[in-house]
């Protein structure tokens, strides 16, 4: 198994060096073209809950459980537990008859006011209303799951679904754009974190030939941002917070290939 | 002359009137050294067996100080809850679980899970190794593709955000928060001991 894994390793490695390669030539040929830049924010909502363990882990989990029961000595709640009960029997029997030691709280006592503390106390739920109703607008949706923001842009004449992004002006830095881009599509009401100064991926797409001016294409370079709280304001525009499964298939083939390529 | 003459003061009870000549320095008399002078002392001889024992003693003395000091020092300090209670040690009988044996099947079932979980975490490992080169690659070809396009929005673009440090970030938990909840006044009595 190790060998295949290496084995998989080594050709990942050098195809990616043969990969390299070829982009280096062909941005090279392009040199003479003027493209445009744009800089793109992937907006994750982080999970909120631990992810539900699937078989294996499961039964994992249980094992280690028994085992842990199976090489523990019995703690002192059980040795009185044990006590009681005996005393109990004993009681019944009529060897026993002790006023003092009836009126005593017992273990199982104690036990069963515990539980009931326990059962009063509501947990948040695991599934919220944004799930019954499947609310993709909503942050408060899969909670296991990482959530994308996904917007609605213009794209000539047609309106697709897609990361928010903006055209960068004179002047600006990468990440100022890529800041600018998402106050710009979302409103000021959500609040993000970006993580560094860096882009997270590129994509690039030539403009169709009638429409194509001084610049041939775009050069779009995304931005990685968690979200911390607030919502897009809605009025502004059409957006949905979608799951990795959902996202791969929302978006444009081609674009979608990209985006996957930095996904966790 | 002179000399000779304060030599015999000494012996004068008129110390007074002797003391009428001068002795400073511009007359280049010197005198003191030799009215203090005084035959040496005699050295005292020790008998070396004597001199020998008392060294030994010193000697024997320090290496019993370093002895208990290094006793001492591997005698750790002790730490109380490292420490089983006697409690615990004289129950052992009664706190022991009476487990039946297990079966063989049980025995086979469980080193049987033991590997295949063994093998889930290779492939969970390997998984994330994947996840990690694919996420670099696409980051590397963004800022090879920045660097293309203008040296200087690349150099904006490797500098440390230092926003970032220190970082808080909340991890995923079991259950959601629940909006809006008073957490009750705890009790707790603090148990951590005083060391003077």
């Amino acid at each position: 198994m190790l060998k295949r894994a290496v084995k998989t390793f080594l050709s990942h490695s050098t195809s990616h060096r043969v990969k390299c390669a070829a982009t280096n030539a062909a941005t090279i040929d392009q040199s003479n073209n003027k493209w445009d830049l744009y800089a793109g924010v992937l907006v994750e909502r982080l999970p909120v809950i631990t992810k539900s363990l699937n078989k294996i882990e499961q039964e994992y989990l249980d094992h280690l459980k028994q085992l842990e029961f199976e090489q523990s000595s019995k703690s002192d709640f059980e040795m009185r537990d044990e006590k009681d009960k005996l005393i109990a029997q004993l009681s019944q029997k009529g060897k026993h008859d002790d006023v003092d030691t009836a009126l005593q709280q017992t273990a199982q006592d104690l036990k069963d006011a515990w539980k009931d503390e326990l059962h009063q106390f509501q947990l948040g739920p695991r599934t919220t209303e944004a799930d019954h109703k499947n609310d993709v607008k909503s942050t408060n949706r899969k909670l296991e799951e990482t959530l994308f923001l996904l917007v609605e842009q213009r794209l000539g004449e047609e309106k697709v679904m897609l990361l928010p992004q903006g055209k960068r002006v004179n002047g600006e830095t990468m990440r100022q754009t890529a800041e600018r881009v998402l106050k710009e599509n979302c409103g000021d009401d959500i609040d993000v974190m970006f993580y560094g100064n860096a882009p997270c991926g590129f994509y690039k797409w030539k403009y169709p030939s009638a429409i194509r001016g001084e610049t041939v294409g775009a050069k779009l370079f995304f931005y990685r941002a968690s979200h911390k709280k607030g919502n897009v304001i809605e009025k502004e525009t059409h957006f949905q917070w979608l799951d990795k499964v959902e996202l791969e298939e929302k978006l444009p083939k081609e674009y979608a290939q990209s985006v996957s390529q930095f996904l966790l | 002359m002179s000399i000779i003459a304060s030599a015999f003061s000494r012996l004068s009870l008129h110390q007074t009137f002797h003391r009428s000549f001068t002795t400073s320095s511009v007359v280049a008399l010197s005198v003191t050294p030799i009215l203090c002078g005084e035959p040496l002392k005699k050295k005292k001889k020790i008998d070396p067996a004597i001199i020998k024992q008392r060294e030994d003693r010193k000697r024997k003395k320090l290496e019993k100080q370093i002895r208990r000091l290094e006793k001492n020092a591997r005698q750790l300090k002790p730490i109380d809850e490292m420490e089983v209670p006697l409690s615990l040690i004289d129950e052992k009988d009664k706190r022991t679980r009476p487990l039946p044996k297990l079966t063989a099947e049980v025995v086979e079932r469980r080193a049987l899970l033991e590997k295949s979980w063994a093998r889930y975490q290779l492939q969970e490992k390997l998984r994330d190794y994947k996840i990690i080169d694919r996420v670099q690659r696409a980051q590397q070809k963004a800022l090879q593709e920045l660097r293309f396009e203008s040296k200087e929005l690349y150099d904006q673009a490797i500098q440390i955000d230092p926003n970032l440090v220190p970082i808080h970030v909340d991890g995923p938990t079991a259950t959601p928060a629940i909006d809006n909840y008073e957490s009750p006044d705890g009790e707790y009595v603090n148990i951590s001991k005083k060391w003077d």
